[in-house]
């Protein structure tokens, strides 16, 4: 008899509990409508994934400034996980409810477009307002001569060294690799062996850079897909490229690999940081992690990828975010304007130098090279990372064969695993992706 | 069950000295030890390092070859992760969502099995298959229609969509239920309604107290199961003062780095109430136990 | 004969009056989207710009021309045929070595129960730990017997016998289910059994597992079902989410994940959802066909 008592008291407890959560929830709705009416303010939902620390203490500056700045519109901002945000936000799109502005991943721009899941947004913005940007990133916001919403911050690939072991090993600032012969070079008198085992690794390239940056670095910027989305996975350079990491993996052997690719691939520990690997390829964005996680003594530096070949480019691959207006988003104008709000100089600087991001504005990236508010180091990383935007591609997704990536990685995992030549892999792969366009069609 | 322990009570085995028989029990439970040990510390290593990774600094974090005791430690990590996020408002949402699930499925899934496992009725079968093929869909297809028709009603936003479908069964409780339902002898039932009772009154009053053990691990498990229930909340939250600790908890994941000693000191705290909740909860099965051989004796 | 058949009639009003909630749920939440991924096979469905019928057409590429449609299915198929045996044998295991009255018996329950209630990314991230070639705790384990362990997650041969493991690892859920059961065998049963000296598997063999067949039988059915759409392990644990090395972890709903999220080819995804059914379909009628032979109700099955 007790006991049922106690079942119904924490019954009751509970309903109450959830009416009154529902009833604060339906009242705080009808505060914001009731706010809306009354003083003709709009609310704008926006969206992220900047949940912690300088992003999100820098966001919430940035918007409360331009609350502040004028009456017309209030930005109200939501942080949203990590590549889950657009599993919420196509969800929301789908059920035609969705946020005003979303940060949305650059190279799916045109795939969003195409499904109608983003605004066209062309007829709000100004002329010149592309010239804000590096050319390529505002072109990949294109789709059908029409402008799908605006780059906010960027990235590119570039190779950190430790400055120590390059001191150590007697190696100046000249020695520093400019084509992949000289990396070759370079790594191998880095690397230590003791009876048979490497305690010390030069470079490896697929720590932490797909082959596919390898090989459009090779291809002369030609990644997968060219241009005009042909499958350009078999080509002579590529298959250099492949065959050149396989040399690679073949000089260290399996086993060495195998061993600390689990600590790259778990992202956990960092043999970089902790000087058993010398050279990393890796996003600029590492610049971050480099910054919370070395130890105090540690030194690095940036250099751009090496050429293929003499002359050949510094060629590599970058991504980053755009700011969008989902279709269905009730005020497109308002959103429109707090996007170029977000994009402008001055805003644009002031993320850059709390989130050592790169950002998409070029000048405020080149201010941030030659103002205060970076230390040396920093104003390091965004004269490389501004060096690299001249020869950075943008890989858009292809909108004939989006779901490529399993195809080609089990193509190359093959030849990894040495059961396929460079060769074989790449023909393989070229093959698979071409019938899987064909499925598309 | 019977007729098996009657033929082992034949087995002609000369039963040994008392002393004898002693010693093995002795040894016997000796044996239960160190096995239950051994187990537990398998079992118990990935949480060990889970709870030390929550008190180095990242610095230690990300050394290589990575160390398994944390050399220097930092219970300001768990501070941090505390303050990172609204974590005892989060916390609060979770369990208001969290108790109410517990409260549905174990109320609907009893009451629902009760009619699949002792009531005959044309299309049972039939709707049993029902309920077992509402198992067999993935979730991913289903997940965007489900939204729709939550945002068409005007649920998204609230915690609607999260409670409200456990009050009405869910097909893996169901289905437990059921089998459970099915170990009890029917005599019982019969018996109750010669005395005039009706199905309603024997569920509430007979079958409820029987299947306590079962109702427990319904309520331990769907507790589990709401308490870390990520994309469900994500998906239907709008208001991120409404948000629940699986989200929270997502703040230390960048596009970059993670802070993975927060992170794992959050997890650790996320994780206390649900073995608290276990570990109180399970005297019910002794307690089950007891009521169940007695009126089966 | 009338009154008989009354009685039918009452009994069949009260058994729609139990399961209505279920039929009430199912109608409003359940059955729109289930009906709507049905039709959804059937088109070029990408959730937001189009849905145009186009027959079988997306059955056609699955089975003609799209080689990761096998490759997931095997995938999962090998995942589910070890994984369903063993987390089973492993949860009953534990369950009856828990079931004894010893001292301290709340904590070896709780420790043994605390894996299930680890998860998320968490958990899998700590496993890539564990299972590093060279670092991790296993294969550290392994080098003092001087055995040498595999490269795991990195070995095509040995990602799913590694994820296998790490399910076993969280079998604590299951055990739950096989505990509770266990408290409905009287102690008495045991006792007299012990006294006519019936040794430990004796014991197990005819008192205890009569009573849990129901049980074993609903965590085959389940675990079976729930094995064919394992997910999260993969996309956690592999790199970017894509189900390597090799393809080895594409398990069936990561390829249709991708189809669906990446690709935004729902209808290809829905048209999966149904191949999957139907499989799972098959399989558990299978399982309900045999179960007569082996499961035992005390209640009695009707």
């Amino acid at each position: 008899m007790k006991k049922v008592g106690l079942i119904l008291t924490a019954v009751l407890a509970c309903l109450v509990l959830l009416g009154g959560c529902g009833k604060k929830t339906a009242d705080a709705d009808k505060d914001t409508t009731t706010n809306v009416k009354s003083s003709k303010k709009v609310t704008l939902d926006f969206w992220s994934f900047w949940g912690s620390g300088a992003r999100r203490e820098v966001i919430e500056s940035i918007i409360k400034d331009y609350n502040e700045s004028q009456d017309k519109v209030k930005i109200k901002y939501s942080y949203q996980p990590w590549g889950d945000i657009w599993t919420k936000s196509l969800s929301a799109i789908t059920a035609g409810n969705p946020p005003d502005v979303i940060v949305q991943d650059i190279n799916s721009v045109a795939q969003r477009a195409d499904a109608k899941q983003a605004t066209d947004i062309t007829k709000y913005l100004d002329k010149g307002i592309n010239k804000r940007f590096y050319s390529q990133l505002f072109k990949t916001t294109q789709y059908q001569n029409k402008t799908y919403g605006l780059p906010f911050n960027t990235d590119t690939q570039v190779i950190f060294y430790n400055k120590k072991i390059f001191k150590n090993a007697g190696l100046t600032d000249k020695d520093l690799p400019q084509t992949w012969s000289e990396l070759d070079a370079v790594a191998r008198t880095l690397d230590i062996k003791k009876d048979d085992t490497f305690t010390r690794i030069g470079f490896y390239p697929l720590w932490s850079l797909d082959t596919q940056v390898w090989a459009l670095n090779a291809d002369g910027g030609t990644s997968w897909f060219n241009d005009k989305n042909q499958v350009k996975i078999d080509t002579k350079n590529k298959r250099k490229a492949l065959q050149w990491i396989l040399d690679a993996q073949k000089y260290y052997g399996k086993k060495t690999i195998n061993r600390l690719e689990a600590e790259f691939g778990s992202g956990v520990a960092d043999p970089f940081l902790s000087g058993t690997v010398a050279m990393r390829a890796q996003n600029i964005n590492y610049y971050t992690s480099i910054k919370e996680n070395a130890p105090k003594d540690f030194e690095f530096g940036v250099i751009q990828l090496p050429e293929f070949q003499k002359g050949s480019g510094h060629k590599t691959w970058g991504g980053g975010f755009t700011l969008e207006v989902p279709t269905g988003a009730k005020h497109v104008k308002e959103s429109v304007d707090f996007i170029k709000y977000l994009t402008s100089d001055k805003v644009q600087e002031k993320f850059g130098a709390a989130s050592f991001d790169i950002m998409a504005n070029k000048k405020a990236n080149t201010n941030l090279i030659n103002g205060k508010q970076l230390d040396e180091t920093g104003q390091m990383i965004y004269k490389t990372a501004d060096q690299a935007m001249s020869s950075t591609v943008l890989t858009p997704i292809p909108l004939s064969a989006p779901d490529y990536n399993n195809l080609v990685n089990e193509q190359i995992d093959a030849a990894l695993l040495g059961q396929k030549s460079a060769k074989q892999a790449l023909k393989d792969a070229q093959t698979a992706v071409e019938n899987l366009v064909k499925q598309h069609k | 069950m019977a007729t098996e322990v009657q033929r082992l009570s034949h087995n002609p085995i000369v039963t040994k000295k008392g002393a004898s028989k002693q010693r093995t029990r002795f040894i016997k439970t000796i044996g239960s030890y160190l096995l239950l040990g051994g187990i537990s510390l398998v079992l118990l290593t990935p949480l060990l390092w889970m709870i030390f990774t929550s008190l180095k600094p990242m610095t230690e974090i990300v050394q290589f070859p990575p160390t398994f005791f944390p050399k220097t430690i930092h219970w300001e990590n768990y501070l941090m992760a505390i303050n990172s996020f609204p974590f005892w408002s989060y916390a609060k949402n979770t369990l208001i969502i969290a108790g109410s699930v517990v409260i549905g499925n174990v109320l609907a899934n009893s009451f629902i099995a009760y009619g699949f496992a002792k009531l005959n009725f044309p299309g049972k079968r039939i709707l049993f298959a029902l309920v077992l093929s509402t198992m067999m869909i993935p979730g991913f297809v289903t997940m965007i229609p489900q939204y729709v028709i939550f945002s068409k009603i005007g649920w998204v936003g609230t915690y609607l969509p999260l409670i409200v479908p456990s009050f009405f069964g869910n097909a893996f409780n169901i289905f437990l239920m059921r089998q459970f339902y099915l170990s009890i002898s029917n005599e019982l039932i019969e018996a109750a309604q010669l005395d005039g009772a009706n199905h309603l009154y024997i569920w509430s009053h007979l079958m409820i107290p029987l299947t306590k053990p079962a109702l427990i691990t319904i309520a331990i498990n769907s507790f589990n199961g709401a308490w870390n229930d990520f994309l469900g909340p994500l998906l239907y939250i709008k208001d991120q003062r409404q948000y629940t600790l699986q989200i929270g908890l997502q703040v230390f994941k960048n596009q970059s780095t993670t802070q993975w000693h927060y992170l794992m000191a959050g997890a650790v705290l996320v994780l206390l109430p649900t073995i608290l909740l276990f570990f109180f909860a399970q005297r019910y099965f002794i307690e089950g136990m007891n009521l169940t051989a007695g009126t089966k004796g | 004969m009338t009154k008989r058949s009354l009685r039918q009639k009452q009994e069949a009003r009260w058994g729609f009056f139990f399961v209505a909630p279920f039929l009430i749920g199912f109608v409003l939440f359940m059955f729109g989207p289930m009906l709507f991924s049905l039709i959804g096979s059937f088109t070029d469905y990408n959730l937001t710009s189009k849905m145009n019928f186009i027959g079988l057409n997306n059955f056609k590429r699955m089975f003609l021309n799209d080689d990761l449609f096998w490759k997931s299915l095997y995938n999962t198929a090998y995942f589910t045929i070890f994984n369903v045996p063993l987390t089973t044998l492993f949860s009953i295991f534990l369950a009856v070595i828990l079931n004894q009255k010893l001292v301290g018996m709340r904590f070896f329950r709780t420790i043994f129960y605390l894996p299930a209630v680890l998860s998320g990314v968490a958990v899998y991230i700590l496993w890539m730990q564990l299972l590093s070639p060279s670092t991790g705790l296993i294969n550290t384990i392994l080098s003092w017997f001087h055995i040498t362990g595999p490269s795991w997650l990195f070995d095509p041969n040995w990602t799913k016998p590694a994820l296998i493991m790490m399910k076993l690892w969280s079998a604590g859920g299951a055990m739950l289910l096989y505990l509770a059961t266990l408290q409905n065998v009287p102690t008495q049963l045991y006792e007299s059994a012990e006294i006519d000296g019936a040794g430990i598997w004796q014991q197990f063999r005819h008192v205890t597992l009569p009573m849990i067949t129901p049980i074993i039988f609903y965590d085959v059915i389940t675990s079976t079902i729930g094995s064919f759409q394992i997910f999260q392990e993969a996309y956690v644990m592999t790199s970017n989410g894509q189900g390597g090395p090799a393809n080895s972890l594409l398990f069936y709903n990561l390829h249709m994940w991708n189809k669906a999220f990446v690709g935004f080819d729902m209808g290809y995804a829905m048209a999966m959802s149904m191949v999957l059914f139907m499989i799972v379909l098959v399989l558990t009628l299978i399982n309900l066909k045999l179960a007569p032979r082996w499961v035992h109700y005390a209640g009695g099955d009707q």
